[in-house]
């Protein structure tokens, strides 16, 4: 600090560079004091609370590791929680898990935020005009209980998401004790008609992908490595691939209309006009000269001229592409998001199926799954058929009881739906929920329900890998609020009104759990041994491997009943197609209000904390529309204002909006960040599945006038180089194959 | 030649001077070695003095009963933290100590225990949250590498407990205060010469040229990174 005799030298001497410096110096010291000073130090006022009772494990300070399963996405990646003086920190992944491998990917990573996320719902909520009052969990239970009686099961509907496991098996117990048969399984991003299409073409829904095996993968719009079934897996086999079998590194060639972070990843990346994936498909079948017979007399059709005009994609990138996947097998196909989003989505992943069986891929990188031995505990599936068909339920106001969970109709259903309209006019509508999201916020009693690091359970993911298994999910810690409860509590709840006698054995979820679990010990690999060391191994290695049941698979994809559509008519009144992007991070918006996710920044546009619109710089040139523009976004249905971001990995027919986005509930991290293009989306279906045909929304744009700056993280010269060479970029169109391979 | 910017600087660097103190101002003036902490209210009012205190050879029942302080604070050698003992360590010898069972302090001890709450006491030692001090290093080194006497080791820290109630902060715990040891030339080997554990040994590499005897002499680590990580 300055003292006084300083001053007065200072005052009185001319005042050179030194002193100037010494002045700086000495009240920088000063702030630094003050602001180094003991200032968070709390003797005597902040309490230390110790363990009334400790294991011996528990070393504050020191971190105790629990096995659970990751609840973010159906993937099923095993976690493993660092959790120290009882609080869970951070989670990782279970390196025995053949899913994950230890690894976890930052949507698994922001769990914790779910877990201690400000704004759950922690009391039973009943609605009272436009408010919810807190009431007791016994209360909460009569009511139900009340509002059931009398009411038959035809006139009761449960709408939930994917659900596995026990708590499937528990689920449907309840809806048998109810008498009802009405339940909707909805996941609003779901590869539904690839299902489809697989189990047609190779007789399972979801087969066992080999990139680890592929010499070249040619995928059409699946975001293997963001969003697509199993991304951390696919990222390790990934990794495999491009490691490349005999040291022959994997070409990646990725079709869509909008660019994803698979196709930021590809050698070789083909903007195709929307729609047009199965053309494209089948013009290579054709220029392979592969095909015999059917498939032959199919693609005949399809010659280079014709595929080229209608898809965009130049006769030599066919060519290319057709000599490298001759030059390299085997290969892999994919059918994705972007192929299937159609109304003949079926028809674009028949074609691309059929490319995978003249290509002889099935049996060498599509391989036969595996399931488990129990049949009930396998992922219930489903799509917006089930949310259509209670739609339509609700519409005519067919149900007195309305269940909730694991699921955010009134967020994601597409806005032609009016959902939100047709949910009220349901009787009464309960919601098992985390948060109050749009849907809980609909709801007459809300039930709040324990986190999924606070929870037990069993899941059984959908797609498995090396053998078949069954993921434990447990407690990494004490609930953090008291009146939460687990799912399977409730359930195991709701069911005991119904069948007192028969559930009466179990105290709670977690016993019913390990009685489960117990019971069929042998099946599960743990025959001979003592139940107690069974299941404490079991909750130790959060996993239980089994050899499972491996399902044939077929070859007979064929061209019968594969037309594809004639390219669609413009639409003079609304000439864009508008590409919902399915981003990594945000998926379809229920975990939204986990901070970390809306600030990291999206891996190809960069920004954070909002929505954008992705348009080509060439037709934004055309419109007049810069970077920061506002525009209002318009399809038949309704229309959305956000601001453009200009990206030349879009077809310049397309414009995208990702998804998750523009919640109006949810909470302070979610509520009024971005627009949400679910709201604009047309019903226009698939036309063999009936799914919805989430890339057939038309729309226009116009501009607002209003600007904005678009916080990203990228610099102002955006995503060119400016003349510096940091990474060399050549077009595809001058790409030498001969030189590439 | 700088002239002109004369008179603003020292108004800034006064203005900076004169705001940090009064930042200061809220603060206890920074405390010097043999400063007091200031009194801490517990819930229970701790007897370190009886626990931990020197036995009295004429009357056993006035005494201290010399217990060792890592019986209680067994997480000092284990973790960065001391932590606080868990209620179930209290009890685990009370219930067995019927001549006090009906004292006080000991009947609020066992409120607490049959409501399985735990005892909000207040902290006494306490860093801000930039400095790690490492609990369990400093066990290893004085009373496991050098073989010396637990309450010595505690005690540079935590002052002469064995005297005290309700434990007090006896040091500053300030950087300074920190360092002033850490600057110190320490002896590698136990007094009488016997080499410490590792610590000669490991010390040969560093200095192979020295020998190692009674008078070769160490330091602290003194980086910045070792407690400001």
């Amino acid at each position: 600090m300055i003292d006084s005799g300083s001053v007065k030298q200072m005052a009185g001497h001319p005042f050179d560079r030194r002193d100037f410096l010494k002045v700086l110096g000495w009240s920088g010291a000063a702030v630094a004091l003050s602001g180094c000073g003991n200032t968070s130090v709390e003797d005597g006022r902040e309490t230390v609370v110790s363990y009334v009772e400790a294991n011996d494990y528990m070393v504050p300070g020191v971190g105790v590791y629990f096995n659970s399963t990751c609840a973010q996405c159906d993937a099923g990646c095993s976690i493993n929680g660092r959790v120290r003086e009882g609080r869970v920190l951070k989670l990782e992944g279970n390196p025995d898990s053949a899913i994950n491998k230890g690894r976890l990917c930052g949507l698994g990573q922001a769990g914790v935020q779910h877990h201690y996320n400000p704004d759950r719902v922690r009391e039973p909520l009943l609605r009272n005009g436009n408010k919810g009052e807190a009431i007791s969990w016994e209360k909460a239970y009569a009511l139900i209980a009340e509002k059931l009686a009398g009411v038959s099961g035809e006139e009761i509907a449960f709408l939930s998401g994917g659900v596995s496991g026990h708590l499937k098996v528990l689920l449907g117990n309840y809806l048998d004790s109810l008498g009802t048969k009405n339940h909707f399984v909805y996941e609003a991003i779901a590869p539904s008609v690839v299902r489809a299409a697989n189990l047609k073409a190779f007789g399972v829904e979801m087969p066992r992908y080999r990139f680890d095996k592929a010499q070249v993968v040619l995928s059409f719009g699946a975001d293997f490595l963001g969003s697509w079934v199993s991304p951390v897996h696919f990222s390790q086999q990934y990794a495999q691939f491009r490691k490349g079998v005999n040291g022959q590194r994997g070409v990646l060639i990725q079709v869509e209309s909008k660019m994803t972070l698979t196709g930021a990843n590809a050698d070789r990346w083909l903007a195709v006009k929307p729609g047009t994936e199965g053309v494209l498909a089948l013009g290579i079948i054709n220029a392979l000269g592969m095909a015999t017979g059917e498939v032959a007399e199919l693609v005949k059709g399809y010659d280079k001229a014709r595929v080229s005009r209608e898809t965009g994609v130049s006769t030599g990138q066919i060519d290319k592409i057709a000599a490298l996947l001759k030059l390299r097998s085997p290969s892999l196909v994919l059918a994705g998001n972007a192929a299937e989003g159609y109304a003949h989505g079926s028809q674009n992943a028949a074609a691309i199926n059929l490319l995978n069986q003249v290509l002889g891929n099935v049996g060498k990188t599509i391989e036969a799954p595996v399931s488990v031995p129990f049949p009930q505990m396998v992922p219930s599936k489903g799509n917006t058929v089930a949310l259509k068909n209670m739609n339509d339920g609700l519409a005519a106001g067919k149900y007195k009881v309305v269940f909730n969970f694991a699921a955010n109709p009134v967020f994601t259903a597409p806005g032609a739906f009016k959902f939100k309209d047709n949910f009220a006019k349901a009787g009464f509508k309960v919601a098992f929920a985390h948060y109050l999201d749009e849907t809980a916020l609909q709801a007459d009693l809300v039930l709040p329900l324990d986190s999924a690091l606070e929870d037990w359970g069993t899941q059984v993911p959908e797609y498995m890998t090396e053998g078949a298994q069954i993921n434990i999910q447990q407690p990494l810690m004490e609930r953090l609020h008291a009146n939460t409860r687990g799912m399977g509590d409730i359930l195991l709840g709701l069911i005991k009104q119904k069948k007192a006698d028969e559930y009466k054995g179990f105290e709670d979820y977690y016993a019913y759990l390990r009685g489960a679990v117990l019971q069929n010990k042998g099946a599960l690999g743990g025959g001979g041994v003592e139940d107690d060391t069974f299941w404490n191994d079991t909750l130790t290695q959060g996993i239980v491997k089994l050899a499972g049941t491996t399902t044939s698979l077929a070859a007979h994809a064929s061209a019968a009943g594969l037309v594809l559509p004639a390219a669609a008519e413009a639409d003079e009144h609304f000439p864009l197609h508008l590409i919902p992007g399915v981003t990594a991070s945000l998926r379809d918006g229920r975990h939204t209000n986990q901070p970390w996710l809306q600030e990291s920044p999206d891996p190809l546009t960069t920004i954070v904390w909002d929505s954008w619109v992705e348009i080509h710089p060439k037709k934004a040139a055309e419109l007049g529309i810069v970077e920061g523009d506002i525009v209002q976004v318009t399809s038949k249905t309704g229309s959305v204002k956000a601001q453009v971001y200009l990206f030349p990995g879009i077809h310049p027919e397309a414009i995208s909006i990702p998804v998750g986005r523009g919640h109006d509930a949810m909470g302070r991290y979610a509520k009024g960040y971005g627009v949400n293009p679910f709201q604009i989306m047309d019903a226009v279906f698939e036309a063999a599945t009936g799914e919805l045909a989430m890339h057939e929304t038309r729309v226009k744009i116009s501009k607002t006038g209003q600007r904005v700056l678009v916080v990203k993280d990228e610099g102002s010269a955006g995503a060119l180089q400016m003349g510096r060479k940091i990474a060399g970029r050549v077009s595809t169109d001058q790409v030498d194959l001969s030189k590439e391979v | 030649m700088y002239r002109f910017l004369r008179f603003p600087i020292l108004l800034v660097g006064l203005f900076l001077a004169a705001s940090s103190f009064a930042a200061n101002s809220s603060q206890p003036a920074l405390t010097t070695e043999d400063s007091l902490g200031p009194q801490v209210q517990q819930p229970i009012e701790f007897p370190h003095n009886r626990h931990a205190g020197l036995k009295d050879a004429s009357d056993p029942a006035k005494g201290g009963m010399e217990i060792n302080c890592q019986y209680c604070h067994t997480y000092a050698r284990r973790s960065a933290v001391a932590g606080i003992p868990p209620l179930q360590k209290c009890i685990g010898c009370h219930q067995n100590i019927e001549s006090v069972r009906n004292k006080p302090r000991i009947v609020e001890l066992f409120k607490y225990w049959d409501a399985k709450k735990a005892v909000p006491w207040k902290k006494v030692h306490d860093l801000p949250d930039f400095v790690r001090f490492n609990h369990e290093r400093h066990i290893k080194r004085f009373v496991e590498q050098q073989d010396r006497p637990v309450q010595e080791a505690c005690g540079y820290c935590h002052g002469d407990v064995k005297e005290m109630t309700v434990a007090r902060r006896q040091k500053s715990l300030a950087m300074g205060w920190c360092a002033s040891c850490h600057e110190k030339d320490h002896p590698v080997v136990a007094e009488g010469g016997t080499p410490i554990a590792g610590q000669a040994y490991w010390y040969s590499f560093q200095k192979p040229a020295a020998a190692v005897d009674a008078n070769t002499k160490a330091r602290g680590p003194n980086d910045c990174w070792q407690c400001h990580k």
